[in-house]
């Protein structure tokens, strides 16, 4: 029951660990034209040496380049300012990385402040140009602001711009499940933001090479989820094919159905047949056995003996014959061969014993040419 | 599918590896099964569907092999042809008239509706040659009514001068 609510339930979201804005420092870089994802990434490492205080291997960095922008928006943490309990969790979780992020996918046009709440305080998001933000500010707020803090401070944001239209927001931004699989979708309030996975990779602060990591173990994932579904794919063939047996044995029933019930006609078709070809037989084609020995005594050799004929068909005569010459068989073949009648001639089981050879010939004669006649 | 691709994904490894050989298994199970339930409808579609189209050959010629059958016995004279009794007591007839023994097996009859065909197996023992052959001549006489369909001739074994004659000999009766 537990696995047909989850599937019910529809997908859930993924998860994702929304980290405080506050401990991030952020700069906007310039990105050389017709850069690519890698070369993007190259430049964030060579501008975070520039711009921090701290080598790049001791901070959780990542960075906001859609695909063709001129500006990418780096963020970067020193990671000492993360507790063991904070970093809890992070191996598990489909992407890691500070709260504003997850709205840099809305739908935000440029000279745009976007303003957005968390329990530290507040972020905004200024964008000259949509849609890499010019600049982050983040104002913390005591925990015991009241409500007039709050708006004084965002008026005081909304403002360090005052060619901005400002949207401000009133809820932290929340993972909600995407429409699809290949993007990651947040809302806070109204405002809704769809990374999508390409995007989102980079924004993942997470040690690289961890990271690395577990992209390793997703792919392998991947691969056996494909295997599983090729395999579910095949379940669902073999179901239809078992349906198209079904189909075929009922057509195979109705098949055999009507050859049981025409079988009786069709043998006495085929019996009428049968007796036509015999009556047909003994009335043109009547078997000469007499003459067809005569016509084979006609050449023997005087060393030869007859011990049995017997016919074969209309036209066959096989004849087992013994002789005290053991040249006598190729030289009887020979003569019989030269017969008129005879069409062919074969010397068979050839076997000597106490000097007496016994054979058959196997003589076929031409159809027709024998007729009955008086051969005495 | 999502929903089932989440709950796959977020299996463990041990999980997914089983959930993949399980399905394999049952896969594979099903799929030896049922190869061999197909091949054996194939060869049932192949038998019945050639059984179908001989069958239908045999009833598209229906109306030329009757002819055939009314074309074969029409120079026969009804009053001569001859039932299984006939043809054993003709046969016996001129066996006796020629002074020959006489053994034979009991006659086979092949019948349609209006035309049968009888065949009997006859021995004639340690004839000589010149009667057997006027019996050959005599039975050949009653062509086409009666035809020898096999023969076979051997010398006997005490005395070679003898033969001992086998013949098959058929028959033709309108039945009506």
């Amino acid at each position: 029951m537990t696995l047909l609510r989850t599937f019910r339930a529809g997908p859930p979201p993924l998860k994702v660990i929304l980290l405080p804005d506050g401990v991030f420092f952020t700069r906007t870089i310039t990105i050389a034209q017709g850069s690519t994802a890698l070369d993007v990434n190259a430049q964030v490492e060579l501008a975070l040496e520039t711009l921090s205080p701290f080598p790049p291997a001791q901070l959780y960095h990542g960075f906001y380049w859609p695909p063709g922008a001129e500006f990418a928006l780096v963020f970067a943490a020193y990671r000492r300012r993360f507790t063991n309990e904070q970093l809890e969790g992070w191996e598990s979780a489909e992407l890691v990385m500070p709260t504003f992020a997850a709205l840099l996918g809305g739908d935000i046009r440029s000279e745009t402040t976007l303003i957005i709440p968390s329990a530290e305080g507040l972020t905004a998001l200024y964008f000259a140009q949509s849609p890499v933000p010019t600049k982050v500010v983040f104002r913390a707020m005591q925990p015991d602001a009241i409500d007039a803090d709050w708006t004084r401070a965002r008026e005081q944001l909304a403002t360090a711009v005052p060619t901005n239209r400002a949207v401000v927001v009133n809820a932290p931004p929340v993972a909600i499940a995407a429409p699809n699989d290949r993007e990651i979708a947040f809302q806070a309030e109204a405002f809704t933001s769809r990374l999508p996975l390409t995007v989102s990779a980079a924004l993942d602060v997470r040690d690289k090479d961890a990271l690395a990591g577990l992209r390793r173990a997703r792919n392998r994932d991947l691969a056996l989820w494909r295997g599983f579904l090729a395999l579910v794919a095949l379940l669902f063939l073999l179901a239809a094919g078992e349906f198209l047996l079904l189909a075929a044995a009922g057509w195979s029933r109705t098949r055999l159905t009507q050859i049981t019930a025409q079988r009786p006609v069709v043998e006495r078709i085929m019996l009428a047949q049968s007796v036509t070809t015999r009556i047909n037989e003994l009335s043109t084609k009547r078997l000469l056995p007499f003459e067809m020995i005569l016509q084979v005594m006609g050449p023997k050799p005087e060393s030869v003996t007859f011990l049995r004929a017997s016919t074969v068909g209309l036209y066959g005569l096989n004849v087992e014959a013994e002789s005290t010459s053991p040249a006598a068989p190729s030289a009887y073949q020979a003569a019989l061969s030269a017969l008129p009648a005879v069409e062919k001639v074969e010397v068979r089981d050839q076997r000597a014993r106490d000097n007496l050879l016994t054979f058959t010939l196997a003589v076929t004669f031409r159809p027709e040419i024998i007729k009955p006649g008086t051969p005495q | 599918m999502s929903a089932l691709k989440r709950f796959f994904l977020s299996r463990l490894l041990r999980e997914k590896l089983m959930l993949v050989l399980f399905v394999a298994l049952v896969a594979i199970v099903w799929l030896v099964n049922f190869s061999s339930r197909t091949s054996r409808s194939w060869l049932e579609y192949r038998t019945t569907r050639n059984e179908l189209a001989q069958q239908k050959q045999w009833l598209a010629s229906r109306e030329s092999i009757e002819n055939s059958a009314v074309q074969a016995v029409k120079n026969l004279d009804p009053a001569q042809t001859l039932d299984d009794t006939r043809l054993v007591g003709e046969l016996q007839t001129l066996a006796r008239d020629l002074n020959l023994k006489f053994l034979n097996d009991a006659p086979q009859t092949e019948r349609t509706a209006n035309f049968a065909v009888h065949t009997v197996q006859v021995t004639i023992p340690r004839g000589e040659w010149e009667v057997l052959y006027n019996f050959y001549v005599a039975v050949a006489r009653r062509s086409p009514y009666i035809g020898i369909t096999q023969f076979s001739l051997a010398a006997d074994r005490s005395n070679r001068q003898l033969l001992n004659a086998s013949l098959r000999i058929s028959s033709v009766e309108i039945v009506r």
